[in-house]
């Protein structure tokens, strides 16, 4: 990596990042930005290869049969499980990610997070334990994610988004239902 | 006066009215049916595809005939369990059969029963998005995916809430702002987020559903909101005593329908059987703050 695109991530990452930063460090160039990049570099990789998967495959639009949607959503599924055959937990959320969501999300929630554990209870909470490339199950409801968390935590592109599964967040890719990544025990 | 043995010979007849004559003989507003009014029609968490969704879909075809409503906003859960071709023409498809066949259209929004690729469904009118708006005669509607209100779908919200030129804007979405539903209640995170958008932009109306029951809210900061979650599931007594409710009916299923007709939004709650639970008039905003100047 060269120091002009370092430097243009970590702005980008300051920028992107809707939470402050730790105590010790400075806006826009610290180390909290240059773990965030490192996040949204790895969902830009998931992503791009989400798109390569895709776009071999006929593009799914409104239509009234739903066996054509059901058809897209499992070989796009089934396409990208194939694609990261050797994905594992971590690969997204790294150690130093995870440990750097949790702050965010320990932010959020402390103090007067009040708002947002009561709409975590409220949100019909489901009891899963999912593994990275599972499906997330049909029958299953997706709990609701507070607003005022999804402000504290990096953006994300509209092919993936922040699931909260009992105690683990979940990235879930939504078109393709399959579990990108997690963090086990973050709102334990 | 009736004497009591009359009255015991009376009562198993009327089990052979139909229910059809008691919405005659329910205080029924049965709306101002006026001419280039825009009429619809709300159905909450209907999508279980047991009999009772059916009746409430017969039950609208009835109201159709009488009110001639031409489209169906749906306030999430549209489809519970699976969502395979089968569970959609089960829960969907055949519930509502006669309003599809007679061109009524349905548009949806998200619940946290539904799969989001519901988007692609052509007959919920999504037009592949998650949440979006659309204009009938002088009312705009925006329907939002509450299961999943980021920072993008509220700016996008502000936005075009603030552009619409609309003289009703209505709002509607899965989780309830405001309800005193005993299972979940209200969602305070998202009222906390979203609430300033809609006092800001002159929304007048919120539609909302996720509690199982009917509940009319008295209005906050000018915004009335209704849930209405009881078109095919049902929680029996599932309303907590509150002075901020003004109507609730929690025993059976029921479906709403709507008139805006200029300055007035006429409302009608009806049961699955087809009595009248809950009626009135909400004044446009504007008009209210004109007349107060």
């Amino acid at each position: 990596m060269t120091l002009r695109t370092a430097v243009a991530g970590l702005v980008l990452a300051g920028a992107a990042c809707a939470q402050g930063p730790s105590e010790n460090s400075h806006p826009g160039v610290n180390a909290d930005s240059l773990i965030i990049s490192d996040f949204q570099k790895r969902v830009a990789d998931y992503v791009q290869l989400r798109k390569a998967v895709e776009s071999h495959m006929p593009p799914l639009k409104s239509t009234a049969s739903v066996e054509k949607i059901d058809q897209h959503e499992r070989e796009l599924g089934d396409e990208m499980r194939l694609a990261r055959r050797s994905a594992k937990q971590g690969d997204v959320f790294t150690t130093q990610i995870a440990g750097e969501f949790r702050r965010l999300i320990g932010f959020a929630m402390h103090p007067g997070g009040e708002k947002i554990k009561q709409s975590l209870r409220h949100a019909e909470p489901v009891q899963l334990h999912l593994k990275v490339n599972d499906r997330y199950p049909k029958r299953v409801p997706l709990q609701s994610t507070p607003p005022s968390l999804l402000q504290n935590l990096p953006m994300l592109p509209q092919e993936i988004e922040y699931r909260v599964t009992g105690p683990d967040l979940v990235l879930l890719d939504v078109k393709a239902n399959l579990i990108v990544d997690l963090i086990p025990g973050v709102f334990s | 006066m009736m004497d009591r043995r009359t009255l015991i010979s009376i009562i198993p007849l009327l089990a052979l009215v139909p229910s059809v004559l008691l919405l005659t003989n329910s205080p029924a507003q049965d709306l101002p049916l006026k001419p280039q009014s825009v009429r619809f029609a709300v159905i909450g968490d209907n999508g279980t595809g047991e009999p009772a969704e059916y009746e409430v879909g017969e039950q609208m075809e009835r109201a159709r005939k009488k009110v001639n409503f031409d489209f169906v906003v749906m306030l999430g859960d549209n489809i519970y369990g699976g969502n395979s071709a089968a569970d959609m023409k089960r829960k969907f498809e055949d519930p509502f059969k006669p309003l599809l066949d007679s061109g009524v259209k349905f548009y949806a929004s998200l619940g946290n029963h539904d799969s989001p690729n519901e988007r692609f469904y052509k007959p919920f009118n999504m037009n592949e998005k998650r949440y979006y708006s659309f204009k009938k005669g002088n009312a705009e509607f925006f329907a939002l995916d509450s299961t999943y209100m980021n920072p993008e779908q509220l700016d996008w919200l502000t936005s075009n809430l603030h552009s619409s030129n609309a003289e009703w804007k209505i709002c509607y979405f899965h989780h309830p702002l405001y309800s005193d539903g005993k299972f979940h209640g209200p969602d305070v995170d998202l009222r906390a987020r979203i609430e300033p958008v809609l006092k800001a932009n002159g929304v007048r109306l919120v539609l909302s559903g996720h509690e199982h029951l009917y509940e009319r809210i008295k209005p906050h900061d000018g915004i009335y909101y209704f849930v209405e979650g009881n078109s095919g599931e049902l929680r029996p007594h599932g309303i907590k005593a509150s002075n901020d409710m003004v109507k609730g009916f929690d025993s059976d299923r029921g479906f709403m329908v709507m008139e805006i007709a200029g300055d007035q939004l006429y409302f009608q709650a009806i049961s699955r059987k087809g009595e009248t639970i809950d009626s009135g008039t909400i004044e446009r905003q504007d008009k209210v703050t004109q007349a107060v100047q």
